[in-house]
């Protein structure tokens, strides 16, 4: 359980604070050194064809992915927690509706929507994050209706109503919190499904506008010289397997804890 | 002959020595039961011999010939397959939801080697455990069955092959209370009639007492008292027997004074409630059928009736808790409001205590917050440590426990910790929805116990829910009984066992005695 947390602890850290420690930013040129090799010139993992820092651009591009993947993360948890919590809680019609809904934006082409958007209104970071976090609410909103519905018959909510709790308190006080730690857990799977989009819609040239930059883009770029330069791809895509691994790895282990069904499954052993 | 014998076995579980020294043994045809509270080792005395616990066994067993204690998995699995047969405790989860009850049986009669059994044989098994139409019961799937039905075919799956021994852990705990007494018999008229011997682990004293040959009692994971079934269930020697023998509440003993009521409360008049068949099916199930009934000041009305019996919906109806769809409840003859519109001065009068401990509180919750939110909610102001500590001293617990959490409660404390809850909000009625049945007996006479306290002191009325009529001898006032829906009988509780009207009602005290 923690090896994977602290691996995505110490990459999103050296993303962070990585980029202060060195003299070149992600966008400086350094005339002198273009195309250097790893190590030339205090480049640790030399520059590219416009003489900018690998490692720079590197650790900036973690930060970029990493910060859009939790923000639209975030928020597919508001969206889907509020939407499920509403349809679970509420149910009979109104549950119907709500619930059909997303089975309707399910069927979205939702990549196809995303490069639509982008032709339309032009690409921005913010768009990005939009565009992606309305899409990925669907599975929690799901996952919180069901969890909202089996809380809904346990008898401490049916204490709750006969002690005159009214329906929105039992929903905050009662049902929420018993709900938030598979929502936690979601939201852990979230992020490395969101981070795989972000970064396949930059490789596409969708994502973030240069010179800002981002893995998905640093794959790309390093795609187009991996005959004479591996580690331009290898180093980007690297980062970007550790930290779906983990971060899935991490989510999938808190879901069972939290769920349940990993301490049933040791008990049954 | 001796078929299984144990002597000086113990069990250990990582390290941990939880049961020592126990010594049985029993002989074809002849019924042994093991009994004691939850936690005493009783199940896993039977079961770590077969290698079906997750305890190591030492001392010796030996199944006919053969010693167990030291055999290989494999070894253990041959023997059990020829000789053994099991019987547990759940049928809703013992079958495997996807293969059909033929399927069942042929695995069951094959698991030692022999042929594949065809129609008329399997036929033939089904017809000896009592089971109806059997050619037809052949095709279908566990889903399709009752409790009963299942149980039923679990047992001819277990003595399909000819076992010489039957180990039957806590075989009717999950059945109805009209079923506990068919299903045994078909158990001990099985054993009887093939000389197969058995092993009964159960903490029904009243069956063992008819049921069995020979008793072993375990306390704490060794044995308390052994000897006739007959004798240490009628004259227990020690204390662990005496404790057990007075919790267990019998049709024959001495009715024990109660409170004496005051005036009418309550007044429900022909409540119904009519769900939808679920799914695609049409139609329309009547679960309650315009029942009435009255609860006066300081008094309690037991409901009586199998599963599916309404019992519980109309509990609920009662309460506000559930849907009704017409009819009447009058709090000292004024109308109360439908489910929705009921006030926080309706919602005090009657609050709710449910059956499954673990289930009743919220798991993110400290026990004060539980107990205080009633009060909190009802006066808009929450109460005092003080108060707090109070109404857990109401519930024979110490004011510590405020600080803990649902999950360091065991069940009998998790259910005081309920029944604490419901005090808090200063109810004039309890609703006890099978308040007592997921806890052992110990434990489960104990609450009842606290009912009768606190009903003495605070003069409350109790609408005591249960399958259990012998329970409900001990308790209640009146009686009712309800099956399918309809209050088929109601009568105080001298009359009705006295001088039974309904079918339903002869049928339960038959089957409860």
């Amino acid at each position: 359980m923690r090896a994977p947390l602290i691996i995505v602890a110490a990459i999103a850290l050296a993303a962070l604070l990585g980029p202060l420690l060195l003299p070149w930013d992600h966008a400086s040129i350094d005339w002198d050194s273009v195309r250097a090799g790893l190590f030339a010139d205090g480049h640790l993992l030399g520059t590219d064809d416009l003489g900018r820092d690998r490692l720079a651009r590197l650790l900036v591009g973690t930060r970029i992915t990493m910060s859009v993947a939790l923000a639209a993360a975030l928020v597919a948890l508001v969206i889907g927690v509020v939407w499920g919590a509403v349809a679970g809680w509420v149910g009979g019609r109104t549950d119907e509706v709500m619930m059909r809904i997303v089975d309707g934006l399910y069927a979205l082409p939702f990549m196809f929507v995303v490069i639509l958007l982008m032709v339309v209104f032009g690409r921005s970071i913010f768009l990005v994050f939009l565009g992606i976090g309305a899409v990925e609410w669907l599975t929690m909103a799901r996952v919180v209706r069901g969890e909202v519905m089996a809380l809904k018959q346990r008898p401490f909510v049916l204490a709750a109503e006969a002690a005159g709790s009214s329906g929105s308190r039992t929903l905050i006080r009662h049902i929420l919190p018993n709900v938030a730690g598979v929502a936690v857990a979601y939201l852990m799977l979230t992020v490395p499904q969101v981070v795989m989009v972000e970064s396949f819609l930059s490789f596409l040239g969708l994502g973030v506008q240069e010179p800002l930059t981002s893995l998905g883009i640093l794959v790309n770029e390093g795609a187009e010289e991996m005959d004479v330069n591996p580690a331009a791809l290898l180093l980007p895509g690297g980062v970007l397997v550790t930290v779906i691994i983990c971060l899935t790895l991490a989510g999938e282990r808190l879901r069972d804890r939290l769920t349940g069904t990993g301490r049933a499954a040791e008990s049954a052993q | 002959m001796s078929i299984f014998r144990l002597k000086d076995f113990c069990v250990s579980i990582r390290g941990k020595r939880l049961v020592s020294d126990i010594s049985l043994d029993i002989a074809a045809g002849e019924i042994v039961a093991l009994a004691g509270e939850s936690g005493s080792g009783k199940s896993l005395t039977a079961m770590t011999p077969f290698g079906l616990s997750a305890g190591a066994g030492s001392g010796s067993a030996m199944l006919g010939d053969d010693e167990l204690v030291g055999l290989s998995e494999a070894e253990l699995a041959r023997l059990r397959a020829s000789q053994v047969g099991f019987v547990f405790q759940q049928p809703l989860t013992a079958m495997t939801p996807h293969r059909s009850v033929r399927q069942h049986l042929e695995e069951a009669a094959m698991q030692a080697g022999g042929d594949r059994p065809d129609k008329l044989a399997m036929i033939a098994m089904l017809d000896q455990v009592g089971l109806a139409d059997a050619g037809g019961k052949l095709r279908q799937f566990a889903h399709r069955l009752s409790g009963g039905e299942r149980q039923r075919v679990l047992i001819a799956c277990a003595i399909a092959h000819g076992p010489k021994l039957l180990i039957a852990d806590e075989p009717t705990s999950a059945l109805d209370a009209s079923l506990r007494r068919e299903i045994m018999e078909l158990l001990t008229a099985l054993c009887r009639t093939r000389g197969m011997a058995m092993l009964l682990v159960s903490h029904d004293l009243a069956s063992i007492e008819r049921d069995a040959d020979r008793l072993l009692l375990l306390k704490d994971g060794g044995v308390e008292e052994q000897g006739g079934a007959t004798q240490i269930a009628v004259r227990p020697a020690s204390d662990c027997g005496k404790a057990l023998m007075a919790a267990t509440p019998r049709m024959d003993e001495k009715l024990v004074a109660l409170t004496t009521p005051g005036e009418v409360l309550l007044e429900v008049r022909d409540i119904h409630v009519r769900f939808k068949k679920p799914g695609w099916r049409s139609g329309y199930l009547d679960a309650v059928k315009e029942a009435s009934l009255t609860l006066a000041k300081g008094e309690t009305l037991a409901i009586v009736g199998g599963s599916g019996s309404g019992k519980s919906t109309l509990g609920r109806a009662i309460a506000g808790l559930g849907p009704v769809t017409s009819g009447d409840v009058f709090w000292r003859g004024e109308k109360l409001p439908a489910r929705k519109k009921r006030t926080l001065l309706h919602r005090r009068l009657i609050q709710p205590v449910f059956q499954d401990p673990a289930a009743s509180l919220n798991p993110r919750w400290r026990v004060a917050d539980t107990i205080a939110e009633p009060a909190q909610v009802l006066s808009g102001q929450r109460p005092s440590p003080e108060r707090i500590a109070e109404l857990l001293a109401e519930v024979d617990l110490p004011a510590e426990f405020a600080n803990r959490r649902a999950i360091q409660l065991s069940g009998g404390q998790a259910q005081r910790v309920a029944i604490s809850r419901a005090l808090s909000a200063d109810p004039d009625m309890l609703l006890l929805d099978e308040a007592t049945s997921a806890l052992d007996p110990l434990v489960a006479d104990g609450v009842s116990r606290l009912f009768a306290k606190i009903q003495a002191e605070r003069g409350l009325s109790l609408l005591f829910i249960t399958h259990d009529l012998a329970l409900a001898r001990r308790v209640a006032h009146r009686i009712a009984v309800m099956e399918d829906g309809d209050i088929v009988e109601m009568a105080d509780r001298e009359t009705l066992f006295t001088d039974p009207q309904a079918e339903a009602t002869k049928r339960l005290i038959a089957a409860s005695g």
